[in-house]
This record gives structure tokens, C-alpha cells and sequence, in this order.
């Protein structure tokens, strides 16, 4: 057995991959539906721009509050550091730098850049409901594009990340990104319709659009879960069989079969395909949140407990 | 830059002394630690903030079913393509001139993810000073030609410092003399620069397979996931965007 050590990301961070996940997410379907109909998908664009600020707004500070010295968390985008090799295809700009192949600093770029274009979309809805007749959309469109790669960046990088570290479970699995970025697309369809029934504003097949989001994105999560599991055993990597097993039949089993399986994916994929009563969808979107928290977390806590 | 530096480690030679634990923690100021308990000599489990040496003792069963005694001082590899400064966000982890890799300590911010991306677990979290920290070959005794303290002080010269071309080059002559000696499973490792992770600048020379002094066989650069875990991303990103514009789509009449 390899003796690796672990990062020991605590719980904040996992918090922060789900926010991070469900903003990137919620953004997206946003910047979609406004694409194609701004006015007639009026209520989902104007929850889903407001829910990707709100959900990107506690990120930073998690990110921060976790850092070993949180005064320099501004060292991820730049550093006065001496001019010396800090990595392949890494790029100096004056103090700034770039490199490709660190998830990490290429996540910090995305949550600046996503943050800035979550909040100019938001604000341009806000700016139209303010003043009647006021047309910003134009705007809006452009936004929603370039803000859309950064969503979809900002909600799978995560998954990129894990896997550019030594721990047996990450390393060997491939798939975490892509199923990342399905769970980012599942809760922040998820957390759009429960807002909009909340609101009352369900009606005009809105809810059932939205459905058809969640329906195949929570395919997708299932499919791109078992992948992962697959690869990671499959691999025959050091300390991957073991660390599956911590998953799939140790400590963390109930977890996952229970939270991020059964009651977080399968449950809510069942309700949402037979039933259209506002409460049962209301309850599935819930449980799609949870699962999509669940999944996340117990995947990063199997994958950094070090084995002997 | 300088001709790169190396460090030999000769398991073949190590008594388990330890001096050049203790010649690590003195030159470079490391507190003491509370002992554990590990089960043999070993101490600490791993490597720590406070322990950037560490002289392991595997127990194992030899051919004739009695005990084996694996012993082998441990170190950073100051690996040619290396797991922690690719990883590192902030700049901190750096090339040195002499092709060694450390953390500069006035720019890490303490992220931790060095620490789960070193292939050898070597890197360790100091929770005191909030940032990463690790073996740096005695940096301050590289620029005034003094070579590590664990080096200077081994008694045995099983920790052997110098240029790398050369070092590698009596590590390959002393490979076949032990052989010829009767240790048939004497072997470089990390050695070779066309090997794992383009060579190790602390590479070893084990008695026994790698597995028995708790190394990986085939250290990976864990980075080389991140071309193929992100199209694996954008796909997913192909099937939603694709699922959202279906479900987004103007239908004639339906409204
Ligand atoms: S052994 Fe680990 S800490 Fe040392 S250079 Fe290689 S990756 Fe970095
Ligand atoms: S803990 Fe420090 S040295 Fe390690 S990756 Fe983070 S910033 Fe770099």
C-alpha cells in the first residue's frame, strides 16, 4: 500500500462544490431559457439569474475560511513571487498566473469570472422588472452565453480537481467531473422548481419544462455514478479497491446507498416521473438537493480517509 | 541552470540509525514531536510538518518464513515532473536552479492541495503556520555548497548527495555488485529518467520490490487526468445543454 496523505477538505468545502455546482447550474438553464424565449420563460430565467447569485455568494467566503492563512487568498490569481518555474504550461502575467493543468487556480479564475457575470445577469433582470418597457435582453443574451461556459466550468471543475490528486479513489475514476456537472445541472433545475412552486409561479407548463430537465439529468448522474464506480474498480489502482470498499460496504456505505442512492436519486427520479401533484414534485425537488449534497460529500469523505 | 542535484539513498547500507532524522530536525529547527506507537522502530507513521525524514522499518516475512527487515530512509522525491508544484495554485511550490521543488513559505496560503496530490504522501500541513511544508533538500545549505544535513550526517554514507548524472551512475554500478552478491532483487527505483514521473532526484536503491518499502509501482503524475476527466466533462455538459434546449424550445401552437 502506497502511504499517501490527504488534504482533509472539511465539510465546508464539499458545501461549497454543491453551491458552487447548483449556481453553475441554475445559470445555465437560465441563460438557456432565455436564449430561446426570454418572455415566454420569463419566471425560470428570473429565478434561475437570482439563485446563481445568491448560491455563489457564501463560495468565496467557504473557499477563504478554509484556507491555512485565509489573508492570502488572493495568491490563487496572483503572487509577488520570484520569476521560477511554477509548473507545465503555467503563464506569468506581471503578478498573475495561469495554470492549465492546476483545476485549483483554473477554478479560483472561473469563480471571479462567473461571480462578475452571475451579477451583471441578475442585475440586468432586476433593472427590467424595475422600469416597465425597459429591454435589456440584448445585454442579457450576451452574458448568458460567455456566463453559461463559466457556469458549466464552475460546476464540474470540482470533479477535475479531485481526480489531479494521488488519493486512490479520485485518481482512478475519470468520471467525477462529468458527474459533477450532472448533479450541478439536476439540483439547480431542482432548486429552480421548487422556488417557482413556492412562488406559485408553476403554471404554463413551467414545471413541466423544468421536469424535463431534471428527468435527464438525473439519468445522467445515475449513469455517470456508476462509471465512476466502475473505472475505480476496474482500475486495478493502489488502494482503489480498498477505497471503493469504504464507499460501497464500509463506513460510508449507508450514506451512500441510502442518502445519495436511494432517497437522492432514485426516489425523486420515480416521484418526477409519475406524479405532477405540486407537493410530491415540490418534495422530489428537495430530495434531489439532498442527494445531490450526499452524493458529492460522501464521495470526497471516502476518497480522503488514509488507508494502512 | 545549475547541473541538477540528487540525493542516493543505498538501502543496502542503512542501519536504522536514524541520525539523519535527527541531523534534519536540528538544521532545520523542527520541534520535537510526541512519539506513537507504530507497532515497530518506525517513528512517525508518516512523514509530518515536523519530520521531512523519515526512516521507515518494514517487517516482512523472508523466504524461509523469518523476518525481514525492510529498512530504508525516506525522503521528497524532488520528483522531474512533480504531482505537489503542478497542483499548486498559488506559485508557491517552485524549479529550483539545482531541479529540486519547494514551497515558498511567503506565498503558500495554506489550500492543502499539495498534500493530497504528492504521490508519495510526502508533503504535510502544518496546522501552526497554516501552509504546506516539505523536505528542501537543505536549500540554505544547497547555495553555500554544503549538501543536506541527513547526507553530511548518515554514518554509513547510505544517504549519498551530489550530481545527479553521476550519483545515478554509481547507483547502477553498485545495483550489479550487490546482485552479484546473492541480492537477487536489488533494484534501482526512480533512478531513470525515462521512467515514472521523468525520474526522481531521490531515487533508491531497494533490497526487495517496491511494494515492501511502501512505494508505488508506477507513480503516476496524478495532473495527466485532468486532459481526459475534462472531456469526459464537456460531454456532460453536451448532453445538458442539449436536454435544456429541447426542453426550452418553442412549440408551435403549445404555449
Ligand atoms: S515526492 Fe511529492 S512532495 Fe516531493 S517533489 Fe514529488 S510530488 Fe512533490
Ligand atoms: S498548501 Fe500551499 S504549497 Fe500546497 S498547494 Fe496550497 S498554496 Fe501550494
Amino acid at each position: 500500500m502506497p502511504l499517501l496523505q490527504s488534504a482533509d477538505w472539511p465539510l465546508l468545502i464539499d458545501l461549497y462544490f454543491f453551491l458552487a455546482g447548483l449556481a453553475g447550474g441554475a445559470f445555465v438553464i437560465a441563460a438557456i431559457a432565455d436564449l430561446l424565449g426570454g418572455e415566454r420563460n420569463r419566471s425560470v430565467v428570473r429565478v434561475g439569474y437570482y439563485l446563481a447569485l445568491l448560491a455563489v455568494i457564501p463560495c468565496p467566503i467557504f473557499l477563504i475560511v478554509d484556507l491555512g492563512v485565509p489573508s492570502r487568498f488572493l495568491h490563487m490569481l496572483m503572487s509577488l513571487k520570484p520569476d521560477q518555474a511554477i509548473g507545465a504550461a503555467a503563464i506569468n502575467i506581471g503578478q498573475f498566473h495561469i495554470k492549465p493543468f492546476s483545476p485549483m487556480n483554473m477554478g479560483a479564475w472561473a469563480l471571479l469570472g462567473f461571480s462578475a457575470l452571475a451579477f451583471l445577469a441578475a442585475l440586468s433582470v432586476f433593472l427590467e422588472d424595475a422600469k416597465r418597457g425597459r429591454d435589456l435582453s440584448a445585454f442579457r443574451a450576451t452574458v448568458g452565453i460567455i456566463g453559461g461556459f463559466f457556469g458549466f466550468f464552475l460546476a464540474a471543475y470540482p470533479g477535475v480537481l479531485l481526480g489531479a490528486t494521488a488519493r486512490p479513489l479520485f485518481q482512478n475514476g475519470s468520471f467525477l467531473g462529468a458527474l459533477f456537472l450532472a448533479v450541478g445541472a439536476s439540483s439547480g433545475a431542482a432548486a429552480i422548481a421548487l422556488i417557482l412552486s413556492f412562488l406559485g409561479q408553476g403554471a404554463g407548463g413551467t414545471l413541466g419544462q423544468l421536469r424535463q430537465i431534471i428527468i435527464p439529468a438525473l439519468l445522467l448522474q445515475a449513469a455517470t455514478l456508476a462509471l465512476f464506480l466502475l473505472r475505480v474498480g476496474m482500475s486495478g489502482g493502489e488502494g482503489a479497491a480498498q477505497s471503493l470498499a469504504l464507499l460501497l460496504s464500509g463506513p460510508y456505505s449507508l450514506i451512500f446507498w441510502v442518502g445519495a442512492v436511494a432517497v437522492g436519486l432514485v426516489v425523486p427520479f420515480v416521484l418526477q416521473i409519475v406524479t405532477r401533484q405540486p407537493g410530491l414534485v415540490a418534495i422530489s425537488a428537495v430530495l434531489i438537493l439532498v442527494g445531490g449534497f450526499l452524493v458529492k460529500y460522501v464521495i470526497i469523505a471516502a476518497g480522503q480517509v488514509v488507508l494502512s | 541552470m545549475a547541473r541538477t542535484v540528487a540525493m542516493f539513498t543505498d538501502v543496502s547500507l542503512c542501519i536504522g540509525c536514524r541520525a539523519c532524522q535527527v541531523a534534519c530536525k536540528q538544521w532545520n529547527q523542527l520541534p520535537a514531536e510526541e512519539p506513537e506507537w507504530t507497532g515497530t522502530y518506525q517513528n512517525h507513521a508518516n512523514f509530518t510538518d515536523k519530520s521531512y525524514r523519515l526512516v521507515r522499518f518494514f517487517e516482512q516475512k523472508d523466504d524461509k518464513g523469518g523476518l525481514q527487515w525492510n529498512l530504508m530512509s525516506d525522503v521528497c522525491k524532488h520528483c522531474a515532473e512533480a504531482g505537489c508544484l503542478e497542483a499548486c495554485p498559488t506559485g508557491a511550490i517552485y524549479r529550483t536552479q539545482y531541479g529540486t521543488v519547494n514551497i515558498n513559505q511567503d506565498i503558500c496560503n495554506g489550500c492543502r492541495y499539495c498534500v493530497s496530490a504528492c504521490p508519495f504522501g510526502v508533503v504535510a500541513f502544518n496546522h501552526d503556520t497554516g501552509r504546506a511544508s516539505k523536505c528542501t533538500f537543505c536549500n540554505d545549505r544547497l547555495h553555500n555548497g554544503l549538501g543536506p544535513a541527513c547526507a553530511k550526517a548518515c554514518p554509513t554514507e547510505s544517504i549519498q548527495f551530489g550530481f545527479r548524472d553521476e550519483l545515478a551512475a554509481k547507483a547502477r554500478k553498485r545495483v550489479e555488485e550487490l546482485k552479484k552478491m546473492g541480492y537477487k532483487n536489488a533494484q534501482l527505483y526512480g533512478e531513470d529518467q525515462n521512467g515514472p514521473l521523468g525520474g526522481l532526484n531521490a531515487f533508491f536503491l531497494l533490497l526487495d520490490k517496491p511494494s515492501g518499502y511502501g512505494l508505488p509501482v508506477k507513480p503516476r503524475l496524478p495532473q495527466n487526468n485532468v486532459f481526459v476527466d475534462s472531456l469526459l466533462s464537456i460531454g456532460s455538459a453536451l448532453l445538458v445543454g442539449i436536454g435544456a434546449i429541447v426542453a426550452f424550445r418553442e412549440r408551435g401552437g403549445k404555449e
